[in-house]
């Protein structure tokens, strides 16, 4: 074959891919547009989509079922997404977008888990009509008949949505909604009416992919999770609520992707001597296109360039800071008490003489340091990274490849980490902080991406196995002993390396939450303090908001990557590969944690840390489903208790006064008082 | 002789195909009390975003006293003796009212704090910043109130709270951007006497579109159409200004 002929048929391919990104990034983007939700669950519903349309094709046969799977489940799916903003959205607005990602972080757990118990794990396919699966040969070009249909099909459709925004009284509306929300408001139009429709057609479009997509390749349990990225990189670099920029974005990427797959490292032949080869960055190049375009055109492709965060508009970030009914000196003296009650923790499980729950604390001890990092920059500037795990995984890259190749010393190899990732946050920070905050979002996002999918390339990082086999040395300069030869005998205890490891990172973790409470009553976070009350007027009192939060950036860069590098410091136990440190789901949950617990207080985040990991433990051994368990607490949570854990005390309280000052609703409140404690 | 402190020359600003300032030339004298008045649309607020900093000029520049502060981010202006007060109140409000004029008054200690007590020392155990955080308070009034949060302050305190910020960055000029918006007459007289009490040593420029309210503080007046300077001087030649009556003034009293 030629390679004209062989590229034309790459380049059919890639257009096949980008229409069904097209679908699954015009429903994400005009969702984001009109409502503000950054909707993580876009790709759950994709899969949705495809699962249903096997269920449908199963009932009717492959023939009549095909096509009426194509029509009903994009359907059953529209009216899920109605159910979905109706109930669990629509309580939100007003709040901040970060909400949103939170909820809908939960309904990808919900969904996921749902679809594994419906339909299984095994990977399935959808049955086409056997007319659709024929070879078309033109000019040479082979390309199955499936191809052009979905071309053309998606094709139609995306013209479908495109005419009825740009010409039906409806699509106005929705598109002037997209531009400013309060105008439409101000001119007579309930828009949140609109945006039941919004969601449920976003989420209808997304099923249409997914069957798509199953009948050209197979149905799993993963494929959502496999497109929602790429989904998002689209909708950011097309232009956030542009069509336009979903088509063009989502075409794009389509086709990069199937080239880089297809070229990415084939050799082209010799000039003077110097081997000519397209570098392999399969993974890698919709990444680094993404940051570039946002360099120059920070507002995407096709993006109105008069877009800005709605600042009047944004909903506050609800802290867990306020309202308190400790004080300060019981807070401390609590402190003490879970800090003391941790420091004999080993021993109490010593007693029963089982090690696991060590090395779950240990877990939670990471994880805590992990989201205290996160805090220093959510809770305080009001920035939203959603690639946070790129510090925390490419901490536990560079401790690990410090230990294996320079000196297994732990010390030096946790320095190492943390000096990185610094500086990783300050040329992220730099730049990202000063365009706005959802880009900053993306662009960290991006970046996280970008590490994830570097590692799989390079040998030094091992690929997708990641890295194994170094000792850790417990000490510097010769002075100390190789953690795994530790076995001491004390009072009748055995110190384990598991409990050298427990007590060297609840050190960290106290001087970790130390040092943050020492700069939030220092002069730096006064300032961060009101940088995030009122940013526009801590600029025209005179402070630089653009330093400080890429300062803060980076001390959180630097702590996230001191508690990855800790994963390092104990190989046996911790793994250290890409998915296990550096896949997006990670800087997720951190977001889940730190929530979880209550944003803004330094030390919420890190009981909320400790709840989600004893939650899944539990939950795990109980029962299959526990992310269905897990991610419907997120979702309750977010509605019910939004300033996280750390406010329920106040809650209580609240509803024991109004208790006592309501007397008809008294039984009522108290029995429901009474179930929390 | 008088000294210049802010000084514009031929700033113009566009957006797109619309010029909404003009080839605008400036001059504001030290402890001068200048008014900038126009109907909607005359480009004040364009012009006031200028020389805070809020938006750079597409043409023209920016000076004052002598440095030119054209592309200078606002934060800078700040630190050269620009400040500004907001039409809406934008206060700390989740901080208490002597945590916000500290922070105003931490911003220009900037230099004598070293990295490391930035990080390190406690905010509190800054004596000359306490002290002076306390001055301003006594001077706005403030410091029986000084610890309950600023988001529980009546409205009226809290415009006080407002020109305490911009007092604490302790500026040369000081920008108002309507600050009697929405009050109602008696409330503008307080206000206004806050200002002339507490801003007494600054050169002030404000920009207003009540009329009467600007001729009976101002030292001098600029009148603004479509951007563009139509007249400048004291309030009884603006009041007498043929110009100024039939662009303005006449439109003005129709409505």
């Amino acid at each position: 074959m030629t390679f004209v002929a062989d590229l034309t048929e790459q380049l059919i391919n890639g257009v096949t891919l980008g229409m069904v990104y097209v679908l699954l990034a015009a429903g994400l983007s005009i969702i984001f547009g009109v409502m503000d939700v950054i909707n993580f669950s876009h790709g759950e519903l994709f899969a949705l989509g495809a699962y249903f349309a096997l269920s449908i094709s199963g009932a009717l046969g492959v023939g009549v079922g095909f096509w009426t799977a194509l029509v009903v489940a994009p359907l059953l799916v529209g009216i899920v997404g109605v159910a979905i903003e109706r109930f669990t959205i629509r309580p939100l607005y007003g709040r901040n977008p970060l909400y949103h990602i939170l909820l809908t972080f939960g309904l990808v757990l919900i969904i996921n888990d749902l679809i594994k118990l419906v339909w299984g794990t095994q990977q399935r396919n959808l049955g086409v009509p056997g007319y659709l699966s024929q070879p078309v040969g033109v000019a040479g070009i082979q390309v199955s008949l499936y191809n052009y249909f979905m071309i053309v099909f998606a094709g139609a459709l995306a013209l479908g949505i495109y005419l009825f925004l740009e010409r039906t009284k409806y699509g106005m509306i929705v598109r002037a909604g997209s531009q400013d929300r309060q105008m439409v408001r101000n001119v007579g139009i309930d828009i949140d009416k609109y945006y039941t429709l919004v969601f449920g057609l976003g989420a209808a479009l997304a099923a249409v992919g997914g069957i798509v997509l199953g009948g050209y390749q197979s149905i799993s349990t993963g494929m959502g999770n496999s497109v929602i990225i790429p989904a998002f990189i689209i909708v950011v670099l097309g232009g956030l609520g542009s069509f336009r920029g979903a088509v063009f974005g989502g075409l794009l990427v389509g086709i990069i992707r199937t080239i880089t797959r297809t070229y990415g490292g084939t050799e082209f032949g010799e000039v003077a001597g110097i081997t000519l080869s397209l570098p392999d960055l399969e993974g890698l190049t919709i990444f680094l296109l993404m940051i570039a375009v946002l360099l120059v055109k920070p507002q995407g492709l096709f993006g109105n360039p008069e877009f800005q965060d709605e600042g009047g508009e944004e909903g506050d970030l609800l802290t867990g800071a306020d309202g308190g009914v400790f004080t300060d000196s019981v807070r401390m003296k609590l402190g003490a008490a879970a800090v003391g009650l941790l420091a004999i923790a080993p021993f109490a499980i010593l007693l029963t003489g089982n090690d696991y729950y060590i090395i779950l604390l240990n877990r939670v001890l990471i994880m805590a340091i992990f989201a205290l990092s996160l805090d220093i920059v959510m809770g305080y500037t009001g920035l939203v990274p959603l690639g946070h795990t790129m510090f925390y995984g490419v901490g536990a890259y560079v401790a690990a490849l410090v230990m294996i190749h320079y000196t297994s010393s732990f010390i030096i190899a946790l320095f190492g980490a943390i000096v990185i990732c610094a500086l990783i946050a300050w040329i992220v920070g730099s730049l990202s902080i000063r365009v706005s905050g959802v880009y900053f979002a993306m662009i960290t996002l991006a970046f996280a991406e970008l590490f994830y999918n570097a590692v799989f390339k390079f040998q030094f990082t091992g690929g997708s196995d990641g890295l194994l086999g170094w000792d850790t040395f417990f000490g510097i300069a010769g002075i100390g002993a190789e953690l795994n030869g530790i076995n001491l005998l004390i009072a009748g205890f055995e110190i384990t390396p598991n409990i050298v490891f427990y007590y060297t990172a609840l050190i960290l973790a106290v001087a970790s939450l130390l040092f943050a409470r020492r700069f939030m009553n220092a002069p730096f976070g006064s300032v961060l303090q009101s940088i995030s009350e009122a940013e526009e007027r801590a600029e025209f009192i005179g402070y630089d908001v653009t330093k400080y939060k890429r300062r803060a950036f980076v001390i959180s860069g630097g702590m996230a990557g001191m508690a990855g590098g800790l994963l390092a410091v104990k190989p046996s136990t911790f793994i250290i590969s890409p998915d296990q440190t550096l896949a997006w789901i990670h800087s997720g949950e951190v977001i889940v944690m730190t929530l979880l617990g209550g944003m803004g207080t330094l030390f919420g985040p890190m009981i909320g840390a400790g709840v989600f990991i004893g939650a899944e433990d539990i939950l795990s051994s109980y029962t299959e489903q526990w992310r269905l368990v897990i991610g419907t607490i997120f979702v309750l949570f977010v509605l019910f208790v939004p300033r996280g854990l750390v406010s329920i005390p106040s809650l209580l309280v609240q509803r024991r006064q109004s208790a006592e000052s309501d007397s008809p609703s008294v039984g009522f409140d108290e029995s429901e008082v009474n179930t929390h404690d | 002789m008088t000294e210049t402190v802010l000084e514009t020359n031929g700033l113009t600003k566009r957006f797109g195909e619309l010029t909404a300032v003009d080839h605008v030339d400036l001059e504001v004298e030290k402890g001068e009390f200048r008014s900038v008045i126009g109907p909607n649309g005359a480009g004040k607020t364009t012009t006031f975003n200028l020389i805070t900093g809020a938006l750079i000029p597409s043409e023209g520049t920016v000076r004052f006293n002598g440095t030119d502060i054209t592309n200078m981010p606002p934060h800078e202006r700040v630190h050269h003796g620009v400040g500004r007060s907001f039409q809406i109140t934008n206060v700390f409000g989740g901080l208490t009212v002597r945590e916000n004029v500290r922070l105003a008054a931490q911003s220009m200690y900037g230099d004598e704090i070293s990295r490391r007590e930035a990080m390190f020392r406690d905010k509190d155990s800054f004596d000359e910043l306490t002290d002076r955080t306390t001055e301003i308070l006594d001077k706005i009034g403030l410091r029986d109130r000084a610890d309950v949060h600023a988001d529980t302050l009546a409205y009226g305190d809290q415009r006080r709270l407002e020109i305490g910020l911009v007092l604490a960055t302790d500026p040369e000029l000081v920008m108002l951007d309507e600050p009697t918006a929405g009050m109602s007459s008696e409330e503008t007289h307080e206000t206004m006497t806050l200002i002339s009490d507490v801003l007494s040593d600054q050169s002030l420029m404000l920009i207003e579109h009540d009329i009467d309210l600007v001729m009976r503080v101002s030292d001098r007046v600029t009148v603004l159409t479509r951007g563009q300077e139509l007249a400048s001087g004291t309030p009884e030649d603006i009041a007498t200004n043929e110009d100024v009556r039939d662009a303005y003034l006449g439109g003005a009293r129709d409505e």
